[in-house]
């Protein structure tokens, strides 16, 4: 026995308190869903999911999703590369920025584009006259999602490109290769786990969004309510079967990218390990 | 290929890492960038590199004008301090990647680089682990493998930041014959930084001390070590005594004792003399010379290491080849020194 192995009755709590907690706080809620869900049967479950307006929420979500996720990659990376490997004024600054969505409470977040481009709002007037409808609509429901999701992936690669340094990207350089050769052969592969742990982040969160999404979407049916949205007008409505069935969906969508995430670690584990991460 | 930097400046926000270096690096030649953390030599390493970019002055490699160009683009070896070995990738597609960057148009076959990568494995004696990731090396492999990658590229000049740095002594002591060998064989111009006096003179054809982003000598190992141009490299060098002595035509003084100066000339009056605990002799108390009170003494086969402290309490380290058997601790004595380097007071 060593100075750090507590005894064995002791390890036993600790790992007793740690699932009873986990099973009581996510385990059973996720059960719930799915119990509720079939609680009339499969048949009035899969009429609430192919029902005309669900259908349509979990087209908006996954085109809310196809398109914010994308973009948040794509800033995040170049926020992070910027951040990680050059010296600027105002670095400092930016990383604070940065981590406002989520010191931010989403329904601010929402309310902050109501007041741009609202009706009433700074640039309301000039919209309407170019006939642009932002709130309301699909524009407003993506830049929302965007401002929401936006630090999962900065947030995961910034540590992660400030701890790797630059020296490998400048060993490229002086073997000649190009700015863009140095970004896909070394400093993508090395940071592709940190990478996708963000994306897989930000997707769950851009498909379930809820309070800044709300804001902005006016609530139309079938055409500005995404999945959440829809979950909760149900739910108002007394359709706890349709509810649950539709969040039955959503929490699926998660499982989904929790087992994806596994698989991808699993499938790598031994390169993983061999490689010194 | 020759190498030169011409009164290059280099500032970070307020601090000053080079205030106008020269330097000219003949082709072939194997040259040692010595000083102390903070010195510069590491950024002017760099600016050779093409990794910083001066505030202002000029790099010239072969005659051409090089100050603007990029890392890329002037086929300069860069082996880093930490090896900055691409940790995703074996060690065969460490060393090739400098040629699988190439342009389509220059870029060799696929066999080509394998015979290449197998050629400089086999450089490196590392021929039986092309397959194992930098993870799974040692200090020692790790630096041969990122030398292997460096020369891949066929660079005409080799720099290296503190390429025995992270060794330990027994493997350092090795590459370096190892390296010296490489440079010899391959024709290369080299450039190597450290803080290791002993190493930049072993190594070395020529040697540059740097201060504060200063150059403070370029001379040759002997020279170097023999006549440095100024205190801070006699300091530097590490392993003097400081004594206090006068110029006097043109010669030193050091109680009563006069020695021609291994420095360069200074002007009469007060001055600080540094010698080397070999370079003293014994005689009685009384006889011009130091005259110190022995504190300590370790007899090591024919020579003995003293420790002795003066009248005003500096202590004076000595090594004396052929001790007296009277030599104890508390004896008075004087010690005479047989050379000094001697610099202006400071």
């Amino acid at each position: 026995m060593n100075a750090v192995t507590e005894p064995r009755w002791l390890r036993w709590i600790l790992i007793a308190l740690a699932l009873a907690f986990l099973a009581l706080n996510l385990g059973l809620p996720l059960a719930v869903v799915f119990v509720e869900a079939f609680k009339k049967g499969s048949a009035t479950y899969f009429a609430a999911i192919a029902e005309p307006d669900a259908r349509a929420a979990l087209r908006l979500t996954l085109l809310v999703a196809a398109i914010a996720v994308p973009l948040n990659i794509a800033v995040g990376l170049a926020a992070s590369w910027a951040i990680a490997k050059f010296d600027f004024r105002f670095k400092s600054f930016l990383v604070t920025l940065i981590d406002l969505p989520f010191s931010v409470s989403p329904v601010v977040a929402g309310l902050i584009y109501v007041l741009l481009f609202g009706l009433q709002g700074w640039w309301g007037e000039w919209l309407q006259a170019h006939d642009v409808q932002i709130i309301f609509a699909v524009p407003g429901l993506v830049l929302a999602t965007v401002f929401i999701t936006f630090p999962f992936v900065a947030r995961e690669l910034i540590p992660l490109m400030e701890e790797q340094g630059r020296e490998e990207e400048e060993a490229a350089l002086s073997l000649g290769a190009s700015g863009w050769a140095t970004f896909t052969r070394v400093t993508l592969p090395n940071i592709r786990w940190g990478l996708l742990y963000g994306v897989l982040l930000c997707n769950a969160r851009a498909m379930g969004e809820f309070g800044a999404v709300s804001v902005v979407s006016g609530h139309i049916r079938g055409k500005t309510t995404t999945l959440p949205l829809h979950i909760e007008i149900l739910y108002n409505e007394y359709n706890f079967v349709a509810a649950f069935a539709v969040a039955s969906l959503l929490a699926g969508l998660a499982l989904v990218t929790l087992v994806v995430k596994s698989f991808l670690e699993w499938q790598h584990a031994g390169q993983l390990a061999g490689r010194g991460h | 290929m020759n190498l030169s930097a011409q009164n290059v400046v280099k500032r970070f926000g307020d601090f000053t890492a080079l205030s106008g270096v020269n330097l000219d690096v003949k082709s072939g030649e194997f040259v040692a960038l010595l000083g102390p953390s903070g010195s510069g030599k590491t950024t002017l390493l760099r600016i050779l590199a093409g990794l910083e970019f001066p505030d202002s002055g000029r790099i010239t490699m072969g005659g051409q004008d090089m100050s603007s160009a990029a890392a890329r683009e002037r086929r300069v070896g860069f082996v880093f301090q930490h090896y900055a070995l691409f940790r995703h990738m074996s060690v065969a597609e460490n060393i090739g990647f400098g040629l699988s960057v190439r342009p389509r148009a220059s870029r060799p076959p696929k066999s080509e680089i394998a015979r290449r990568v197998a050629e400089l494995l086999d450089l490196v004696q590392l021929s039986n682990i092309g397959g194992r990731y930098p993870a799974q090396l040692s200090g020692g492999q790790r630096q041969r493998v990122a030398l292997a990658r460096a020369l891949a590229v066929e660079p005409r000049i080799l720099l290296l930041d503190e390429p025995f740095g992270a060794l330990d002594a027994k493997v350092r002591k090795d590459l370096r014959r190892w390296l010296r060998d490489v440079h010899e064989r391959m024709g290369l111009t080299s450039v190597f930084v450290t803080h290791d006096q002993e190493e930049a003179l072993d190594l070395a054809d020529r040697v540059v001390v740097m201060d504060h982003g200063c150059i403070e000598q370029v001379d040759t190992p002997e020279n170097v070590w023999d006549r440095p141009a100024t205190a801070f490299v006699c300091d530097f060098l590490g392993g003097t005594n400081r004594i206090a002595c006068r110029g006097v035509d043109g010669a030193i003084d050091i109680g009563g004792v006069r020695l021609p100066n291994r420095a360069p000339d200074l002007p009469d009056g007060p001055a600080i003399g540094f010698i080397r605990p070999h370079e003293f002799g014994l005689a009685a108390a009384g006889a011009p010379g130091i005259a110190v009170t022995l504190r300590r003494i370790l007899r090591t086969g024919a020579r003995a290491a003293l420790e002795a402290t003066t009248a005003d309490g500096a202590i004076i380290e000595a090594s004396i080849s052929d001790p007296p058997a009277t030599l104890a601790a508390g004896i008075s004595l004087v010690l005479v020194p047989t050379a000094v380097r001697a610099y202006p007071g400071i």
